[in-house]
């Protein structure tokens, strides 16, 4: 198993798929300094949502959501597919849900919290162009 | 204790291609090799909240390297 200082340099290699880099390089911005200057921005959101989970109950309380399991989330986002008249993704998503083992039976240690981290990416990307 | 480490193994592999295809109906945009990354963060303690702010802050800086490219061309 890899460090998470190894685990996050990787994160930002893969974030930079797709990029040239031969011509940049004479412009005096090499990847390895993009990736440093990436590596930087990485810690300091990663530090700054530290400070913020210790000040969150003091300033703005939790939110309605905040202790709901992440598979009652995923059911949520599955209603408000249905309500939107997305009624075939909503039944592929509880479909998939239904599917993805609880606890040791998944062979991973964290499912839940892999969950969560999709829940709060969905979205964060455009749908794939539907085929006509 | 080789037949229990390849029942894990296919575990594992199951998992992922559940994670990897509720991923993708969430439109999330996590490829295979990225959300494999992002599980071992997530089983090395990182909180996922954390973890989906640092993704999207990642995709901005690149995204915006990618526009900078385009612009050149």
């Amino acid at each position: 198993s890899s460090s998470i200082t190894e685990l996050l340099g990787a994160l930002c290699d893969s974030s930079l798929s797709g990029v040239s880099w031969k011509r940049r390089a004479l412009g005096g911005l090499s990847r390895e300094g993009f990736c440093r200057a990436l590596k930087r921005c990485a810690y300091g959101v990663l530090l700054s949502k530290l400070f913020q989970d210790g000040t969150k109950g003091s300033a703005s309380g939790p939110s309605a959501t905040a202790n709901t399991p992440p598979r009652n989330k995923v059911l949520m986002i599955c209603f408000d597919l249905r309500v939107s008249g997305c009624r075939e993704e909503a039944e592929r998503l509880e479909e998939q849900l239904e599917r993805l083992p609880e606890g040791e039976s998944s062979g991973l240690k964290e499912v839940d919290a892999v969950l969560e981290l999709l829940v709060h990416l969905a979205g964060s990307s455009p749908p794939p162009p539907t085929s006509f | 204790m080789a037949s229990a480490a390849n029942t894990n193994l296919n575990a594992v592999r199951e998992t992922m291609d559940v994670l990897l295809e509720i991923s993708r109906l969430l439109n999330t945009g996590l490829d295979m090799e990225s959300l494999s990354i992002c599980v071992r963060l997530c089983e090395q303690g990182i909180n996922p909240e954390a973890l989906s702010a640092v993704i999207k802050e990642l995709r901005k800086a690149s995204e915006s390297l990618k526009a900078s490219e385009n612009c050149t061309n």
